[in-house]
């Protein structure tokens, strides 16, 4: 294929271009000074970029200096203002989110007068707890490569039809992530799913609709099943934690029923999610008809790779009996020692069974985001503490009441469409620890169950399937490189309307039975 | 230190040779003008750098979970980066024009990125007369940054990117521009933003008589003999009374690529909205070419300019040359 007519050209064209070049003043030296030239508006740049960062502390500042808005102490309004900056920082991003979790533990000294250890206390909790302890058992259950021999089960019990697939990746997903966590299984599932797709065909252009509905079946497999469990999410464990915190009286024996531990979650929620799983199958194969209905191909030499695994080795085994066993320990007494100590407990389970290094551990966990957490939740707490959530709720509830959505039915509506709308712009865990403090409060003042309202958000909270960054699930497999940002629109808003529809008529004919 | 003054000569003889860097996507869009650009680039004084840029694998959004622990678990499958298959295909399409050759020496690079596991990635294809073609997988918070930072490394006379389709709305724009607007705005050199990139139909030159606009002449007259493209100029003025000024405008351009042995096509002068009359010509060529706007910092940022509405506008290809 080698064409010397391209490589090497005439002297004569060569020279002309060459006295062009210094001609048209390409010349050498220009990049130097060029170079000098992007220092000086570079900072212009730099600025522009942190724009957010900008407007959200002149917003806090204008918002400081406003008068004292009837039925708000002081105290409330620093707090409100706070949350309105750190939501303004979490949508956008100016600074690396971790960094607000910094800023909101300084407010707390800073501009409130809390004594710092104090601040310091209110950071951990067993929901923080839960949510450190859930990463590291991730990334230990990820390690432990379990992936193969799942997708030699999946296969051997699918076939090879298209849809029959995708259902199974979808259930398989599912199962898993309602117990573990759906970023775990996600990562677990990714390489299932684009082995599959790279085995049918090389070219992606040929394989776009099949790689869009066997990725988007793991991705929202796993992000309907977080809801299914407390150990879902780490959106679960806040609700459970502020339920706690906000109406459990110790001295009260009616407030006992705030207390909801790893079963009665599961009656409330794992419905929901069985009977979202066939529909994740049916509205992405209508939205995307994959260009291939039979995938025996691909399926057999899936088979043949996963086939040199061998047979179970005892480390396997092992690893599998610890996940029971942790999975029993949630179900059996996390009511009394706390999710999290199970948690932690499972994950150095994993540590002394040397199934996973620490090293492994502690690359695989972002800590910024147990520190976001932290602060988030201990936040909310000083909302409820100061009278702001309640203050926000009356005039919340203030609003829906022309649209006859201050109570009941409508209510429900108005408090899911918010938890959507926030949770898709950032994570689902930040938006249930900031709106968590907001809706209970409004529960209250509205006279609702805060079980019901407090359900409602937290389900709500796993809608986010319209963007990448909306669940934890889709940006792992967002990272395969084979979907496109408006993939997750076009199938996301038929899974919104459709998973709001399911969840209202869930709580409105199924909850009253549970006896709240 | 030796790394240092490694790059440092790299850089200083790359001086002399005409570096181009072309963004690709895996769309049919990047193609077309990486073909444009194999033939920009065709001398062995020239360099073509296919870039792929990867979002970096970060764990925040992924609840905490570094999506490193999933890169690593594809891996381990054997799988390989995305961005890889359509460098590779944008690497078969220079074989096929002939821009490259088998029997090239082949050097790959790693470069470790914070924060991602596997960092930057490139393959580096030199001939006996020292042309090279780059193959580079970048990791990068956005493509924006990627193909900017990606030109720091270098210095490159011109980066072909395609348009992110036309026109949002100016807020829109302001407050969020699109890959391409950002990186036609923020790069120190020529920037094509290439749309259904055609070779055949030659270059319009947008002049204004100003110093920078015959700076544009000049240097787009290298560009162009470089593709063997044909020559047009524009110059537009607003009302009635200046069109013999725009004439004379034109008529400067000419001497001047006469002076550079370059013929000129057509030579249009025009009355009207200088960015709805460029368009409009715009239409019949491959290329319109102008000049980056003489604004600096902040007025650049609120008043936009010419350029960049042409930019977000036009129906054809857009350069523009620094």
């Amino acid at each position: 294929m080698f064409n010397p007519r391209l490589t090497k050209d005439p002297l004569e064209k060569r020279l002309k271009l060459r006295r062009l070049r210094v001609m048209s003043g390409f010349s050498p030296d220009l990049f130097r000074e060029k170079a000098v030239a992007v220092g000086s508006h570079l900072n212009l740049i730099y600025f522009w970029d942190k724009k957010w960062f900008y407007v959200a502390m002149l917003v806090g500042t204008l918002m400081l200096q406003l008068p004292l808005p009837d039925g708000l102490s002081q105290e409330g309004l620093v707090v409100l203002t706070m949350s309105v900056v750190a939501t303004i920082l979490f949508v956008t991003e100016p600074v690396p989110l971790p960094t607000v979790a910094l800023m909101i533990i300084c407010a707390q000294v800073l501009l409130l007068g809390i004594d710092s250890t104090n601040v310091a206390k209110s950071l951990m909790t067993d929901s923080v707890l839960f949510i450190m302890g859930s990463l590291m058992l991730a990334v230990a259950v990820v390690k432990q490569k379990l992936d193969k021999r799942i997708a030699w089960w999946l296969v051997r019990i699918t076939g090879t039809r298209t849809s029959r697939i995708c259902f199974g990746i979808s259930v398989t997903s599912g199962l898993l992530a309602s117990f573990i966590g759906e970023h775990t299984v996600a990562a677990m599932m990714l390489p299932v799913g684009i082995t599959l797709i790279t085995l049918t065909s090389d070219d992606p252009k040929k394989v776009r609709n099949l790689a869009a509905v066997l990725l988007l079946s793991i991705a929202y497999g796993c992000s309907i099943a977080g809801i299914g469990t407390p150990s879902g999410g780490a959106r679960n464990a806040i609700m459970i934690g502020y339920w706690k915190e906000f109406f459990f009286d110790p001295t009260n024996s009616e407030t006992y029923r705030f207390i909801i531990d790893y079963m009665k979650w599961m009656m409330f929620a794992y419905p929901i999610f069985l009977l979202q799983l066939p529909f994740v199958t049916f509205i992405l194969f209508k939205t995307f008809r994959p260009e291939y209905q039979d995938m025996s191909r691909a399926v057999v030499k899936l088979r043949a790779q996963v086939e040199k695994e061998g047979a179970m080795k005892r480390a396997d085994w092992m690893a599998i009996f610890l996940f029971f066993l942790i999975l029993i320990g949630w179900i059996t007494v996390s009511s009394n020692i706390g999710m999290g100590t199970v948690a932690v407990l499972g994950a150095s389970a994993f540590l002394i069974a040397g199934l996973v290094r620490w090293e492994d551990i502690n690359s695989g966990v972002n800590w910024g985001v147990v520190l976001l957490y932290a602060a988030a939740i201990s936040l909310g707490v000083e909302m409820k503490n100061s009278g702001a959530a309640l203050w926000v709720a009356e005039h919340f509830l203030a609003l829906l009441a022309p649209l006859g959505a201050d109570e009941g039915f409508g209510l429900w509506a108005a408090v899911s469409v918010l938890t959507t709308i926030v949770t898709n712009t950032m994570s689902n865990g930040a938006a249930v620890a900031v709106l968590g403090p907001i809706v209970l409060k409004v529960a209250v003042a509205a006279q609702e169950s805060p079980i019901i309202i407090g359900f409602i958000t937290a389900i709500s909270s796993a809608f986010a399937y319209l963007t990448v960054v909306g669940t934890p699930a889709c940006t792992i497999v967002y990272a395969s490189g084979y979907l496109k940002t408006t993939d997750f629109l076009n199938v996301g808003w038929k899974m919104v309307l459709f998973s709001t529809i399911l969840m209202l008529l869930i709580a409105m004919v199924y909850w009253p039975f549970l006896g709240v | 230190m030796s790394k240092i003054t490694k790059t440092m000569t790299e850089q200083e003889t790359r001086k002399d040779r005409f570096r181009i860097l072309v963004s690709i996507d895996g769309s049919e869009e990047a193609y077309q003008s990486l073909r444009y650009a194999a033939k920009m680039g065709n001398g062995v004084d020239a360099d073509i750098v296919l870039l792929y840029v990867r979002p970096i694998d970060q764990g925040l959004r992924s609840g905490g979970l570094q999506v490193r622990i999933a890169r690593e678990n594809m891996l381990d499958w054997g799988l390989e980066l995305p961005g890889i298959k359509y460098l590779k295909k944008g690497y078969e399409i220079l074989l096929d024009m002939g821009a490259a050759g088998d029997d090239w020496h082949e050097h790959n690079y790693h470069s470790n990125v914070d924060g991602d596991p596997l960092g930057d990635n490139k393959i580096e294809y030199i001939n006996k007369e020292g042309k090279v073609i780059v193959l580079k997988l970048k990791v990068a918070t956005d493509i924006a940054t990627g193909i900017l930072e990606q030109w720091e490394l270098g210095p490159y006379d011109l980066i072909i990117l395609g348009a992110s389709g036309r026109s949002r709305g100016i807020a829109k724009n302001l407050w969020n521009p699109a890959v391409a607007e950002k990186v036609a705005t923020h790069a120190q050199c020529s920037v094509l933003v290439a749309r259904e990139l055609d070779i055949g139909h030659g270059h319009l030159i947008c002049t204004d008589g100003s110093e920078k606009s015959l700076e544009t002449v000049r240097k787009d007259a290298y560009l162009a003999s470089r593709c063997e493209c044909p020559v047009s100029i524009i110059s537009v003025a607003l009302d009635v009374e200046s069109k013999e000024e725009a004439k004379t405008f034109v008529e400067t351009a000419r001497k001047e690529l006469a002076a550079m042995d370059i013929e000129v096509v057509n030579a249009i002068a025009c009355v009207g909205t200088p960015v709805d009359k460029i368009i409009d010509a715009g239409t019949d060529y491959s290329v319109i070419v102008l000049s980056d706007s003489g604004k600096k910092g902040l007025k650049r940022l609120l008043l936009g300019s010419v350029a960049t509405k042409v930019l977000q506008e036009a129906y054809t290809s857009v350069m523009v040359v620094r």
